[in-house]
């Protein structure tokens, strides 16, 4: 009776329908999770070897054979299967046979491209009886596909013989991201580490199939010696946890690999933490009931030398009595000490900052001097366990992660720094740095202090690579399929922009619609202002032959953000002011124009002045909310000391709007600059520089000396009569206001206008 | 090496750091919440943590030398504890005055927490 055809109201019936896919469903997760994998309660194996653990600690019998251990592990396969998979391989991410089977993109073949230390690691897997590597079906789960890591950092690590395949240099071809089975989060070589913890820990294993991934392509004489194997960090490893109630027998070929690939690192005997466990059992293989850990870890005083450790390995029977197992000699010390092999070990730091990577490496010397000095003393393997075991003993949780952990999840946050363009991505980290750079090397420079090490993280910058979306194609179908993704987006919407008719609109929408346009047009400009000031950094970074066209590409832009601002209006002798006011009456606007002034030629920016200059009062007014004006006057000073005289002439005109007609009592575009902090800034400005240039240029024209002169009668004059109170409080006054004035004015009214404009320093 | 870690809601935690992973989800060991009000501090031992990593804000390590000298002064938990209600009442009192005086003249400003858990 399926679901749907029980009706709510027969409770009975649908609770029965219900029952019976919970059977179905209890079915496979009794697979999975439940009694089909192991029928021990994970609860019991916790707690024993939580007891375990206690013991350990303060038992002192490191060569102890493990008879009384033993029996406290109770279930060693669960420990087994957990250890397994923490076997610590490869550099996974980069491991040439992970990327290859990640490109191919088939469903892993036994037998095939696949790598099998994915599958090994992340699988946990039911083996009956002689049941081999040979017949295990492919997984799928483990179908997943890395991104391409141009990192190079373990490239020595590598193990050659391992390489299948040659290594792809290009990322993907497909154009979409992998598609990852496992997501990426999930630690390589405990892959499964996240889910296992749960199954593990659960009563039942994963019942999930794995190809015994062989990379055994080569008879065993050609591949390299166990004693190789055991020194390659990066050699995969076939891990596969196998519930107790199996009694797994692996080819001796299997057992080589797993061996060969193991990287140990030397447990204190003392030391039964779960993951210690993990990389001595993992090495055993076959998690045969009578494989005793405790027995592998009473081998760890014994340093059996790696040959022969395989040896006796390969020697022993299917059903290797445990006292037999050797323990694989470790390659990469614990501590590095305990080995005279090249160590392994050595963490790959690079990435971490320079500063604590001091520091690190200073804690690493010292611990390692400790227990230098406290092996010397005994100089056996019971002086080394005890110095193991001291600081264990001072915290036995030290070290859950490995290295190699660690490592993984800082390669993983490297990897998130890279860029193609850090100067685009990570503008404000960078130029910090620089500029501290810059300061250190100053003060190196005057003095000879001792350098402070202030480098910086460095973030890994990665060549770009083009990649040309290639869509993806299956043989022998017609036409290409359509798929979108993050490299290749598609286009979902079709936007048209409709521009409405001119009869249809309100004035309202005209207005509004201006004003659009003009921020537009201010955005524009404010994108090719940004490139023309960058264009610095790029003249110093491109090559001799790019610099005339980079020149040449930065000024025809600042044509056009002059073209912008004033409207482009080609036609037209004299552009109205109206679009440049428009710009104006905007914030944005405003300090656009006080940006773009330095990079104007000298008439374009008197232009730009003057049309200031002409509209104050009506800025002014604009600018009573922003209040930005100010801003310009900086820009406008630098202007103002290119500015010859007629020019400076006609902007005091345009400025006090004088002279005006007899008619009008009050200059109203005079009071109203007055008024203003900038208005009265700029004119003081205005007429500073046209004292300067008077007094200082002894071959000026008469004429505009004559009309200067004028002027200035009449602005002290309006300047007289303004009441005091009404004037603004300028930014700065220049000095020469006085002698200025003083050309003009009697002595009196020198008097009268140096107290209203507080001309003299001292009054305020 | 014992570690300190903030959290996105004002909790400081700690304890001896023993795993990360890429999304700074970390699991604490022997953790100890510090709440601190104005001078005094208060411990509260919690045990082992795991911590979800959107929800750090900072982690640093502690020097074990200068952790003993602060110019902090410990108190008991059912102190701290105490302070901490008070100061929250404080806190929480002067907020409604101010919100209530932004409503009168006619803003609101969106109360930062809630902004941050949508």
């Amino acid at each position: 009776q399926s679901l749907e055809d029980c009706p709510l109201d027969e409770d009975e019936d649908a609770f029965q329908a219900l029952g019976e896919e919970d059977e179905d469903i209890d079915q496979f997760n009794d697979d999975t999770f439940g009694a089909g994998a192991v029928d021990d309660d994970w609860q019991e194996a916790h707690e024993r070897l939580a007891e375990l653990e206690d013991k350990a600690s303060s038992s002192r019998e490191p060569d102890g054979p493990v008879g009384n251990d033993g029996d406290v592990l109770g279930d060693p396969e669960d420990a087994l299967a957990e250890r397994l998979t923490r076997l610590v391989i490869d550099s996974e991410l980069e491991d040439p046979a992970i990327m290859q089977a990640v490109h191919t993109r088939d469903p892993p073949q036994p037998g095939g491209l696949n790598s099998s230390i994915w599958d090994s690691s992340a699988v946990l897997r039911r083996i009956r009886g002689p049941l081999l590597a040979q017949e295990m079906p492919s997984v799928s789960v483990l179908d997943y596909a890395l991104p391409q890591r141009p990192l190079q950092a373990r490239d020595e690590e590598r193990d050659p013989s391992e390489r299948a395949l040659p290594r792809r240099s290009s990322s993907p071809i497909i154009g979409s991201p992998p598609v990852r089975a496992i997501p990426i989060g999930t630690p390589p070589k405990q892959a499964a580490i996240p889910n296992f913890n749960q199954q593990i820990l659960c009563p039942k294993p994963v019942h999930i199939r794995a190809t015994m991934q062989q990379r055994y392509p080569t008879p065993y004489g050609e591949r390299m010696s166990p004693n190789q194997l055991c020194n390659v960090p990066n050699s995969s490893l076939l891990g596969h946890p196998f519930p107790h109630s199996v009694s797994p027998v692996l080819t001796h070929l299997q057992r080589a690999q797993l061996l060969g690939g193991a990287q140990v690192k030397l447990l204190p005997a003392g030391r039964m933490s779960p993951s210690q466990f993990a990389r001595v059992s993992g090495l055993v293989g076959s998690p045969l009931p009578s494989v005793n850990p405790k027995l592998l870890q009473g081998r760890v005083g014994q340093m059996m030398s790696p040959a022969g450790g395989f040896r006796a390995f390969f020697g022993a029977p299917p059903a290797p009595p445990p006292s037999q197992l050797p323990h694989p000699p470790g390659p990469g010390s614990h501590l590095q000490n305990l080995r005279p092999q090249p160590q392994m070990f050595r963490p790959d730091t690079t990435h971490l900052h320079p500063q604590h990577r001091r520091l690190l490496h200073q804690r690493q010397q010292q611990n390692r001097n400790q227990h230098r000095s406290l092996n010397g003393s005994g100089g056996d393997r019971g002086g080394h366990r005890s110095s193991h075991q001291e600081q264990i003993r001072k915290d036995p949780y030290a070290n859950l992660m490995l290295q190699r952990e660690k490592d993984w999840v800082s390669k993983i946050q490297m990897m998130q720094l890279q860029s193609t363009d850090p100067y685009l991505d990570d503008y404000y980290y960078q130029n910090y740095f620089q500029k501290l750079e810059k300061l250190a090397a100053a003060e190196e420079v005057h003095g000879d202090g001792p350098k402070k090490e202030r480098t910086k993280l460095i973030t890994p910058q990665v060549a770009k690579l083009e990649h040309t979306y290639k869509p993806v194609q299956f043989e022998g179908s017609l036409g290409k399929l359509t798929v979108s993704s993050v490299n290749n987006p598609r286009k979902m919407i079709d936007a048209v922009v409709t521009s409405r008719s001119e009869d249809d609109e309100t004035k309202e929408k005209q207005v509004r619609d201006k004003r659009r346009q003009t921020l537009v047009t201010i955005e524009k400009t404010y994108s090719l202002l940004l490139d023309v000031e960058d264009y610095e950094r790029r003249y110093l970074l491109s090559l001799e032959g790019e610099r005339p066209a980079l020149m040449g590409e930065r000024k025809q832009k600042i044509c056009d953000m002059y073209d912008n601002l004033r409207g482009k209006a080609p036609g037209q002798d004299r552009p109205s002011d109206d679009h440049f006011m428009q710009i104006m009456c905007i914030r944005k606007g405003k300090r656009l124009v006080a940006r773009i002034l330095p990079f104007l030629a000298p008439e374009q920016a008197a232009d730009v002045l003057m049309a200031t200059a002409r509209n104050l009062p009506f800025l002014i007014k604009k600018d009573a909310q922003d209040e930005v004006l100010p801003c310009l006057l900086r820009p406008f000073s630098h202007v103002l000391y290119h500015l010859p005289l007629g020019t400076v002439t006609s902007l005091v005109q345009q400025l006090t709007n004088l002279p005006q007609s007899a008619a009008a009592p009050t200059n109203l575009h005079l009071t109203a600059v007055l008024q203003n902090k900038f208005g009265l800034s700029l004119l003081y400005l205005v007429l500073s520089r046209g004292e300067e240039l008077q007094s200082s240029d002894t071959n000026t024209e008469l004429m505009q000396d004559n009309q200067w002169t004028e002027l200035m009668l009449m602005a002290t004059r309006e300047l007289l009569r303004i009441p005091q109170g009404a004037l603004a409080k300028p930014v700065s006054i220049p000095s020469n206001l006085i002698s200025l004035f003083s050309r003009y004015v009697d002595q009196q009214k020198l008097n009268l206008l140096e107290t209203k404009l507080h001309l003299v320093q001292g009054i305020r | 090496e014992k570690h300190l870690v903030l959290l996105r809601d004002g909790r400081t935690l700690i304890g001896y750091l023993r795993s990360i992973d890429q999304f700074a989800n970390l699991v604490l060991h022997q953790t100890v919440e510090r709440i601190h009000v104005g001078k005094k501090y208060g411990d509260i031992p919690r045990g082992i943590f795991v911590v979800r990593g959107e929800n750090v804000v900072l982690l640093g390590e502690i020097d074990l030398e200068k952790e003993s000298d602060t110019p902090l002064q410990q108190v008991s938990i059912k102190e701290i504890l105490e302070e901490q209600r008070v100061e929250q009442q404080a806190k929480q009192e002067s907020e409604k005055l101010k919100v209530q005086a932004l409503k009168e003249r006619g803003l609101s400003v969106p109360r930062a927490d809630t902004l941050d858990e949508y």
